[in-house]
């Protein structure tokens, strides 16, 4: 599975579930020494958290003012 | 009242860059020319998709596209000032005027839901380059009527931003790609983008999170 795509989001949406101080023992655990999986997937969980409500507004185009 | 509505058309014009196109198209909307002609295109390409037939998707992309552009040129002519365009309204419009009440199937829906988030996607990112090209000085003279085209730089920047790392989020994430243009593009709920892609609500909302969080991270880098 290693490289798949589809890992990065299956772990990350895993990491999610638990709590944030038991957050690294579990992607120790979950990537088994796969560093590069385990890079990726801190890097999206450090970007979660600045999420605040990005993408949530739909875009607007154009508008009358 | 009449004054002010003439700007407009003309702003819309310009800004759509054609030899007069924008403005039949405001009148066709304005007074619901041509309406029936295309809900009966719209039915045929959706019954040519289910039958397989490879160009009915593209076809259909075009009248979606077209109906789209002339919904959202009338909300821009005829509304009040302060109004900005709701992707899902003028999808969900655009659905009644193309598709009609008749009991549509669900992969009818799936089909146009599809066409209509890339077609509002091409709508919003050929506005907002176009925006963005002059205010760097480039093609035209900057054109202020009624404060048209001053919808604020900061959303057109983040909407090209967001269109360019969606293509890199493609290439390895195709499903959730989609459902981000079905939900920003098309702002379509939750609950539709999981009718459109099959995938439970649950896991729609985990692509979403995962998508947001990958963008987030891509636009920052």
């Amino acid at each position: 599975m290693k490289g798949d795509p589809g890992r990065e989001l299956v772990v990350f949406t895993e990491a999610l579930k638990v709590p944030v101080q038991e957050r690294a023992a579990f992607l120790e655990r979950t990537c088994a020494g796969d560093e590069n999986l385990r890079h990726k997937v801190e890097t999206l969980l450090s970007a979660h958290d600045r999420l605040g409500d990005f993408l949530e507004e739909p875009p607007t185009g154009a508008s009358v003012e | 009242m009449g004054w002010s509505r003439r700007n407009t058309y003309w702003a819309l014009r310009l800004e759509d860059g054609e030899n007069g196109g924008g403005v039949r198209r405001v009148d066709e909307a304005c007074w619901g020319a041509s309406e029936s002609s295309n809900m009966s295109d719209a039915t045929v390409m959706l019954a040519a998709i289910e039958a397989g037939d490879s160009k009915a998707a593209e076809q259909l992309l075009v009248i979606v596209y077209d109906e789209l552009r002339r919904l959202a040129a009338s909300k821009l002519a005829l509304e009040a000032p302060g109004q900005t365009l709701q992707p899902t309204a003028l999808v969900h419009e655009a659905w009644l005027r193309l598709v009609g009440d008749q009991a549509p199937s669900f992969n009818d829906r799936e089909h146009f839901f599809r066409a209509s988030a890339e077609a509002m996607r091409r709508i919003l990112i050929d506005r907002a380059r176009r925006k963005h090209t002059k205010r760097h000085g480039g093609g035209y003279q900057r054109l202020d009527f009624e404060g048209f085209d001053l919808a604020a730089p900061l959303v057109d920047d983040q909407l090209l931003a967001v269109n360019e790392a969606l293509d890199k989020f493609a290439a390895e994430h195709p499903v959730q790609a989609d459902l981000v243009k079905l939900r920003y593009f098309a702002g379509l709920t939750n609950e539709e983008v999981s009718q459109v892609l099959g995938i439970s609500v649950s896991t729609a909302k985990n692509y979403w999170t995962f998508s947001r969080a990958w963008l987030l991270n891509e636009m920052e880098g």
